[in-house]
């Protein structure tokens, strides 16, 4: 297939089966030029099977992609393609004895630098020590310098943020943005759902190794809900679990928690009626915002002891070795 | 070009160094004993021993320098030793990047997987060549020192004929670094079984019906003793050396191609 600048990515029913897990079951969707598409899942969902089939590391099943216009089941293709892909692996497993610098010597002189001082700039990991004395952040830092410089096309990055700390990660996200102004194509995994919706423009939901749905960001953030967590007498709490647009409340002793995906002046006011002694407000689990679109976690483990067909089970990204 | 077996190789000359730097000391002690045991009449304490065991730890002349070294270094060393050292080496190239995700790294860049072999191979080289090209010499100087001589140029055919043998060890260690998910397992079995090899190279030399079966042994296809006192070899030997650790290579790139990272 030709290089089709509008589509770097077009992933076609792709499918891993390692036989007592499906890891991928048809995993379709199209990644558009210049945008950050997020790939959002818990963890176990198959995110990392579907971006190491993408790279060429795992063989799939069945089903296939194209990636820059390479087949990823036509080895030279990709490996040519590989030049214009930038890449950030969920565990990054440098060679500890050696320094950040040669790591990135020779990443240099495999598929260039020109951007190599700009991102030791935005990104500082220590490249004068022994990757050893890394951090797990800084270890990131170096990942995402490796993954920018040589100025690639696509950039495939799988759980980014993870051990960044707060300021690095704002600073990734601004970076992203950024990038996609310059762009490049941005596709990342994340179980994150408040990072996926900062900074991607689409989103697709994994869990259990199918593609659940494809949104736009604005459609996840109306849906997603918030998680409240109020402390109140129980008279209190009952009235406020009757409020349209709880899902799931929870009792513990003071009070009761929920996602709520109501109107949140419903709720203001509803509280403001009660004696509350301490409420939170905040992003619910990505768990539970899955549990409440897309039906509960124990049905789903439920079909796997049966064995049903249309059930997928989750921890396949323990057996990607 | 070859950036990634520079890059790989640059990581291995500390190794050849403390490879080379041990078995020079060794070789350094065996010679100096040489000439301690020169007032002993040892042929005889070794014509008591049955010819197999003479045979299979290659003793020929202990009284010379020639033979005493091939015996006592070469035999031991280069033969066993830096056998199963590169079987061992070999065994872990690719699966240990494999165990510890670094072979997601590795071709998220622009090479494909059969040139990775060869160059993360190739970076072998560094230890192999080292410990012969500056073992070599060593040996010779330690001689030299102990008033002896050994001629030179039966040494340097010593030293290169053991590189076929020592690529078809690494060779035999890179398959199942190739076909194995833990290291641990990969160089493991890489060494045992270059082990049983030479075993049973020893053990069925003997044995008429069965001594087939020697041939299937890289131990075979290079004998450095009469290499050393004669300087003579079989061209053949090493040429089957050779073609053998093409095919492991070949092999290896093939495993490597068709299976999951």
């Amino acid at each position: 297939m030709s290089d089709d600048p509008e589509h770097p990515l077009v992933v076609e029913e792709l499918t891993k089966d390692y036989g007592s897990v499906v890891a991928n079951d048809t995993v379709s969707f199209t990644v558009n030029g210049g945008e950050v598409f997020g790939f959002l899942g818990p963890n176990g969902a198959g995110k990392s099977t579907t971006i190491r089939m993408l790279l060429g590391l795992l063989k799939p099943t069945s089903g296939s992609a194209t990636v820059l216009g390479a087949d990823i089941r036509d080895e030279a293709a990709l490996t040519e393609a590989k030049r214009r892909i930038g890449y950030l692996p969920a565990y990054l497993g440098f060679e500890e004895g050696v320094t950040g610098e040669t790591v990135l010597d020779y990443h240099g002189a495999m598929k260039g630098e020109s951007r190599r001082d700009e991102m030791l700039e935005l990104f500082t990991p220590p490249i004068e020590r022994p990757i050893r004395e890394y951090s797990t952040g800084n270890e990131r830092m170096l990942g995402l310098v490796q993954a920018f410089m040589h100025d690639p096309d696509l950039v495939i990055m799988d759980e980014p943020t993870a051990g960044l700390d707060p300021l690095k990660q704002e600073a990734f996200n601004e970076f992203i943005r950024n990038e996609r102004d310059r762009g490049t194509t941005v596709f990342f995994s994340s179980h994150v759902l408040s990072e996926v919706r900062r900074v991607c423009d689409r989103v697709g939901i994994l869990r259990a190794g199918s593609l659940v749905e494809l949104e736009n960001v604005e459609a996840l953030l109306h849906r997603s809900g918030k998680h409240v967590r109020v402390h109140a007498s129980d008279a209190a709490v009952a009235e406020i679990t009757a409020l349209d647009g709880v899902v799931g409340p929870e009792r513990f002793t003071e009070g009761v928690q929920f996602i709520y995906a109501g109107d949140v002046n419903a709720l203001l006011r509803e509280l403001s009626a009660h004696d509350i002694r301490d409420v939170e407000l905040g992003e619910p689990p990505i768990e539970d915002v899955f549990t409440h679109y897309y039906g509960s976690r124990e049905e789903a483990d439920e079909g796997d002891r049966n064995e049903e067909a249309t059930d997928r089970t989750d921890g396949a990204e323990e057996t990607d070795v | 070009m070859f950036e990634t077996a520079r890059y790989e190789g640059k990581r291995r000359i500390r190794g050849a160094a403390v490879l080379t730097t041990g078995v020079g000391a060794y070789a350094g002690f065996i010679i100096w004993y040489f000439t301690v045991l020169e007032d002993v009449d040892y042929e005889d304490v070794f014509n008591d021993l049955p010819p197999a065991m003479l045979e299979a730890f290659g003793i020929e002349s202990l009284s010379t320098i020639e033979g005493f070294l091939g015996a006592q270094v070469f035999n031991f060393v280069w033969l066993l030793g830096l056998g199963l050292y590169f079987a061992y080496v070999a065994g872990g190239i690719i699966a240990s990047d494999i165990e510890t995700g670094r072979m997601d790294i590795f071709l998220s860049l622009p090479i494909t997987r059969a040139r990775l072999v060869v160059e993360k191979f190739g970076a072998l080289l560094v230890p192999m060549l080292a410990v012969n090209a500056l073992g070599g010499p060593i040996i010779y100087l330690f001689v030299v020192a102990v008033g002896e001589t050994i001629p030179l140029d039966h040494l340097f055919l010593a030293h290169l004929l053991s590189i076929p043998f020592l690529l078809v060890c690494a060779g035999i260690g890179l398959v199942f670094s190739v076909a194995v998910d833990r290291a641990a397992i990969a160089e493991r079995g890489a060494v045992g079984t270059v082990f049983l090899l030479y075993l049973l190279e020893s053990v069925v030399g003997g044995a008429e019906a069965y001594d087939w079966i020697q041939y299937l042994s890289p131990t075979q296809y290079y004998e450095p003793t009469p290499i050393l006192i004669e300087g003579s070899f079989e061209p053949i030997d090493s040429v089957i050396l050779l073609v053998a650790f093409a095919g492991l290579l070949i092999l290896s790139q093939a495993l490597f191609e068709r299976r999951d990272v």
